[in-house]
C-alpha cells in the first residue's frame, strides 16, 4: 500500500487525516470515534425511544400512507424498512431511487423483502442519457461521479412525500455514524432536511447549478430534465408540516445486529463487494451499487484509503477487530484496482489518461497516489451482467 | 483567541457565477442563489459577492443577490464589483452586505475609500488590491485585471490604510485560478505592513495552500473560489483539515 | 413584539430576519413612540459612536430609551448599539452616549501582532452564568468586526469576555439592559440560541 504510511491516522480506528471532516484529539483519537464512544454511553436511548413512539403516533393513519420509507435493498434500508413493518406495524410506502447500477444480488434481495414485508413500492429510474453526463460533469469537477445518485437518492422521496401528502420520511443510519458533519454529542436528531442536502449531498452543486453547467449551445439538455436532482420547495415540504429524519436518531445503529436480523427475519443475503474480502465484509456493506468498486478506487487515490479501511474502522470502533489486525487487513486488501473502472470509463468516454489527468490534480495533501504500482481486484461473480456501453471515441 | 478565516469568493457574471484563470476563460460554477444556501448550509465563514462586469444591469443583479443572500442567510457578507460611488455602497449595505468590496475605485478616487469609512465605519470598508508579477516587477492592476498602473503593491496597502481601509483584500492576478498556491511573498509583505487583518485571494487549490497561507504568514483570511468550485472540498472539511495542523478555526458548535 | 431600532445605521434586515427565521415576530421602529407596544426592544448599529448618538438623538430615541427600559423591557445592544448604551464614547474625541450601563467605551488596542478592527470568528471563554447565555459553551466563536470595546466601571456588569491579545469585555448586561459586542444575528447556531433567549428573558438575571 505504497505512499499512505506517513498519513497521520487515528491511533484506535486507523482512518487518516485526509478523511472528510475528521479531527484528532490531544490523545490522537479520532472525533468519530469519540462520537462512537458517546453514541455508546453518552445518549440516552430510551427517550429517543419514547420520541419515536410518540412520532410514529403522531402521524399513524393521517395520510394514504403512515410514512415514506426511502430504499436501496442496501443492509440499512432494508433494517429500516423491517423495523417500521415489524416493530411499529407500520403501513410505508417504499420509494426507490434507481441509480442504474443495481446487482442482481439487491433485486433478488428485494423481491424477498417486499413479499415477505407485504408493502406497496415505488421506484424511479432516471433518463440514463442524462446520468450520463450528469456522471462525467460531476466527476471533472469533483472526481465524484454519484452526484446523480446522491441528489436523486435524497431529493427524490421527499417529491413523493409532496405528491402523496405523506409527511413523515424515516431514513436509515445516521450521518454521524460515518463522519463529524454531525456528531453525538450534541446529542440532536440528524433532520434529512434541506440544510442537510445543501451540506453535504449536493458536493456543492445543486441542480440549477448542473443545469448551466450542462446545458451548453453544443449540447443543449432539457431544464426539466434535471427535476429528480432537484430538493423540492421548503415551503411547500414546511405546509406539509415534514419531518424527515433518520432512525438512526431514535435507535442506536448497530450494522451487525441490523444485517443480522434482516438476514434471519428476510433471508437477506450479502454479496461480494468488489475489493473488498467477504470476511471483512460479513454484514453486507454497500452491496447495492456495481459502481462501488470504483467510487472507492478513486477514494484511494484521493485520500489514501478505501472501503477495506472503512470497514474495519467501524469494527475496531466496535470492539470486534484490533487496530494491529485492521492495519494487515487494510495492507493487505485496501485501495485495489477494480475491473468496475473499465465500466465506468466507457460509459463517459473517458481514457485512462484522461481519468488520471481528472483524479490527479484533486488528491488530498500530503497523501501522494501512485498511479502505477497498483493491485487488481478480483471480478465479482455478476461482472459479466452489468450493464456495457462504451462511449469512447474509436480511433 | 481570534480564529483563521476561509471564505469563499462568489463570481458574478449575467446572472451566474463564474471561474477563470488570470480573470479569463470563465466557466459556468452555478447558480449565486443556490450557491448561497450551500455555503449557508456549509456555515462558511464568511461570503465575498464580486460583480466581475460592472455594469448597471449587473450592479442591480449583485444588489438583489445579496438582497436574497441576507434574507436566507445569517452570515457574513461583503460585495464588490464597480463600486464607484457612496450610492452604490449604501444600496449594497441597505441590500444586507455587511462590508463592501472597493478595488478600482480605491485608485481612481481614493477619497471614497475614507468616505465610506467615515460614514459607515473602517469595518465596512475592504480595499481590494489586484497584483501582477511580471518582467517589469510586481504591480497593482486595476478594472478587473485589465488596466496596468505603476503602483506597488505594498506601498498601495499602505496608503488604502491611511485612507481609513479597515481590511484589505488583496488577490494574486497571475495565481488565479492555477490551483498551484497563493502569493505567499507578498501576502507576507502586505500583510507585515499593515495593521488591519488581510485576505489573500488568488492560487488555492487544495487544503494544503490553505495552510501554507494562514499558518507560515500573517494574513487573517484565505478567499478561494476555484478550491470549492473544482476539487471536492468544502468549507467545513477545510476547517477539520486546518485545526488538525494546528491551525486555529472556527467552532460552531 | 420585537422591536429593533431603526436610526438609520446599521443592517437592521439581518437582525430582523434572524428573529423571523426563528420565528418571532419582529418589526422595525423609526420613533420611539410606536415602540411602546413591543415588550423587547433591540438596537443594532454599525458605525462610530458619535454618528450613532447624533441619529439616536435626532430621532427623539435617546431621550426615550430611559423610559422604554425603565418599564422593565428587556433591551439588547449589538456591536454598536451595545457600545452606545454606556456612559462614553472615546471615537473622534469623547462623546456621551445613552449612559444606560455605567462606564465607557475606548479603542481596542491589543498587543502585537493583533490587528484592529478585530474581524472574524471568537469565542468567550470565561462567562457568568446568564440567562442571555444560556447554553452557549465556552469555545464556541462568534463574528465579531469592531474597533471599539465597552469597559463597564462595575465588573458585575461584564457577564463574558473574549480573548483578544487580552480580555475585553464581549456581552453586559445591567437589569434589564444587556449588550452584545458580537454579532449574534451572523453567527450561527449559537448566534441563534442567544437570540433565542433573548427573546425569552423576562430581563432579571
Amino acid at each position: 500500500m505504497s505512499g499512505t504510511t506517513y498519513l497521520r491516522r487515528c491511533a484506535q480506528c486507523l482512518l487518516p487525516e485526509t478523511y472528510e471532516t475528521i479531527e484528532y484529539d490531544e490523545a490522537g483519537v479520532c472525533n468519530v470515534c469519540r462520537s462512537s464512544a458517546y453514541k455508546r454511553q453518552g445518549i440516552d436511548w430510551d427517550e429517543r425511544k419514547r420520541l419515536l413512539d410518540q412520532l410514529i403516533e403522531k402521524h399513524r393513519g393521517k395520510a394514504d400512507y403512515d410514512c415514506i420509507v426511502p430504499f436501496s435493498g442496501g443492509k440499512d434500508s432494508t433494517f429500516q424498512l423491517y423495523f417500521l413493518v415489524r416493530e411499529y406495524k407500520l403501513k410505508p410506502l417504499v420509494v426507490r431511487f434507481n441509480h442504474g447500477f443495481m446487482r442482481q444480488g439487491i433485486q433478488e434481495n428485494n423481491q424477498r423483502t417486499f413479499k415477505k414485508l407485504g408493502v406497496d413500492v415505488l421506484e424511479f429510474t432516471p433518463n440514463w442519457h442524462v446520468v450520463k453526463r450528469l456522471m462525467l460533469e460531476s466527476f471533472t469537477r469533483k472526481t465524484d461521479f454519484c452526484w446523480h445518485c446522491h441528489t436523486g437518492i435524497y431529493s427524490y422521496p421527499l417529491r413523493v412525500a409532496l405528491m402523496y401528502k405523506v409527511p413523515l420520511i424515516f431514513w436509515g443510519e445516521p450521518q454521524a455514524e460515518i463522519t463529524n458533519y454531525y456528531d453525538y454529542l450534541n446529542d440532536e436528531i440528524e433532520y434529512e432536511d434541506d440544510k442537510k442536502f445543501n451540506m453535504l449531498r449536493t458536493l456543492g452543486i445543486t441542480a440549477e447549478d448542473m443545469y448551466g453547467m450542462v446545458n451548453t449551445p453544443e449540447n443543449p439538455i432539457d431544464r426539466r430534465d434535471l427535476i429528480p436532482y432537484t430538493f423540492p420547495d421548503v415551503k411547500e415540504l414546511r405546509a406539509l408540516r415534514y419531518c424527515s429524519v433518520p432512525l438512526g436518531s431514535f435507535i442506536p445503529w448497530d450494522y451487525t445486529k441490523n444485517t443480522e436480523i434482516i438476514k434471519r427475519e428476510l433471508g437477506w443475503q450479502t454479496d461480494e463487494l468488489e475489493g473488498v474480502p467477504d470476511e471483512v465484509n460479513q454484514h453486507g456493506e454497500k452491496i447495492e451499487c456495481f459502481m462501488q468498486g470504483t467510487r472507492d478506487y478513486i477514494k484511494f487515490l484521493k485520500r489514501g484509503y478505501s472501503r477495506v479501511a472503512q470497514i474495519n474502522a467501524f469494527h475496531v470502533r466496535a470492539g470486534r477487530m484490533t487496530p494491529e489486525e485492521a492495519t494487515r487487513l487494510n495492507e493487505q486488501f485496501d485501495g485495489r484496482k477494480p475491473p468496475s473502472l473499465e465500466v465506468f470509463l466507457e460509459y463517459v468516454g473517458l481514457t485512462e489518461e484522461e481519468f488520471k489527468k481528472i483524479v490527479g490534480p484533486m488528491v488530498i495533501p500530503p497523501h501522494v497516489p501512485d498511479f502505477e504500482n497498483i493491485r487488481m481486484a478480483e471480478k465479482t461473480w455478476d461482472f459479466d451482467q452489468w450493464y456495457r456501453e462504451d462511449n469512447r471515441q474509436k480511433p | 483567541m481570534l480564529k483563521k478565516r476561509v471564505i469563499p469568493v462568489l463570481l458574478l457574471r449575467d446572472g451566474r457565477m463564474v471561474k477563470g484563470v488570470e480573470f479569463q476563460n470563465y466557466r459556468d460554477t452555478g447558480n449565486p442563489r443556490t450557491a448561497v444556501r450551500i455555503y449557508s448550509a456549509q456555515d462558511a465563514d464568511e461570503l465575498v459577492f464580486l460583480d466581475i462586469q460592472a455594469t448597471l444591469e449587473s450592479r442591480s443583479a449583485l444588489v438583489e443577490i445579496v438582497r436574497e443572500a441576507s434574507t436566507e442567510c445569517f452570515m457574513p457578507l461583503a460585495a464588490g464589483g464597480g463600486i464607484k460611488t457612496i450610492e452604490d455602497v449604501r444600496e449594497l449595505l441597505s441590500a444586507g452586505a455587511d462590508k463592501v468590496v472597493v478595488t478600482t475605485a480605491a485608485v481612481t478616487t481614493p477619497r471614497l475609500v475614507t468616505e465610506i469609512a467615515e460614514r459607515y465605519g473602517a469595518q465596512c470598508v475592504v480595499a481590494g488590491i489586484d497584483f501582477r508579477t511580471s518582467a517589469k516587477g510586481t504591480k497593482v492592476w486595476i478594472r478587473c485585471g485589465t488596466e496596468p498602473t505603476d503602483i506597488d503593491p505594498v506601498a498601495h496597502a499602505k496608503q488604502l490604510v491611511a485612507l481609513g481601509a479597515g481590511e484589505l483584500f488583496l488577490n494574486a492576478i497571475h495565481r488565479d485560478g492555477r490551483m498551484q498556491g497563493y502569493e505567499l511573498d507578498m501576502a507576507t509583505r502586505v500583510a507585515s505592513s499593515v495593521p488591519v487583518p488581510v485576505i489573500v485571494s488568488g492560487g488555492a487549490g487544495h487544503f494544503m495552500h490553505l495552510a501554507e497561507l494562514l499558518r507560515d504568514t500573517p494574513a487573517s483570511a484565505a478567499a478561494c473560489a476555484s478550491l470549492f468550485h473544482f476539487g471536492d472540498n468544502n468549507p467545513i472539511r477545510a476547517r477539520s483539515y486546518l485545526r488538525n495542523l494546528g491551525i486555529p478555526m472556527r467552532v460552531l458548535k | 413584539m420585537i422591536g429593533i431600532i431603526d436610526y438609520g445605521l446599521g443592517n437592521l434586515a439581518s437582525v430582523r430576519n434572524a428573529f423571523e427565521h426563528l420565528g418571532h415576530e419582529a418589526r422595525l421602529y423609526a420613533k420611539p413612540g410606536e415602540a411602546v407596544v413591543c415588550d423587547r426592544l433591540v438596537l443594532p448599529g454599525v458605525g462610530s459612536f458619535h454618528a450613532g448618538m447624533l441619529a439616536l438623538e435626532a430621532r427623539g430615541w435617546a431621550e426615550a430609551l430611559p423610559d422604554l427600559v425603565a418599564e422593565n423591557r428587556p433591551l439588547l445592544g449589538i456591536c454598536l448599539g451595545m457600545q452606545l448604551l454606556f456612559d462614553i464614547g472615546e471615537e473622534n474625541g469623547p462623546s456621551r452616549g445613552l449612559g444606560l450601563i455605567p462606564g465607557m467605551v475606548v479603542r481596542l488596542a491589543p498587543a502585537e501582532p493583533h490587528k484592529v478592527p478585530h474581524v472574524g470568528w471568537n469565542a468567550l471563554p470565561q462567562m457568568q452564568r446568564h440567562p442571555l447565555l444560556d447554553g452557549i459553551r465556552p469555545h464556541v466563536d462568534f463574528y465579531f468586526v469592531h474597533s471599539y470595546h465597552c469597559i463597564p466601571a462595575s465588573q458585575d456588569d461584564a457577564i463574558a469576555f473574549c480573548d483578544f491579545g487580552g480580555p475585553f469585555v464581549a456581552a453586559a448586561a445591567r437589569g434589564n439592559i444587556a449588550g452584545m459586542q458580537f454579532h449574534p444575528e451572523k453567527s450561527q447556531p449559537a448566534g441563534m440560541r442567544i437570540l433565542e433567549n433573548f427573546v425569552a428573558w423576562d430581563g432579571r438575571c
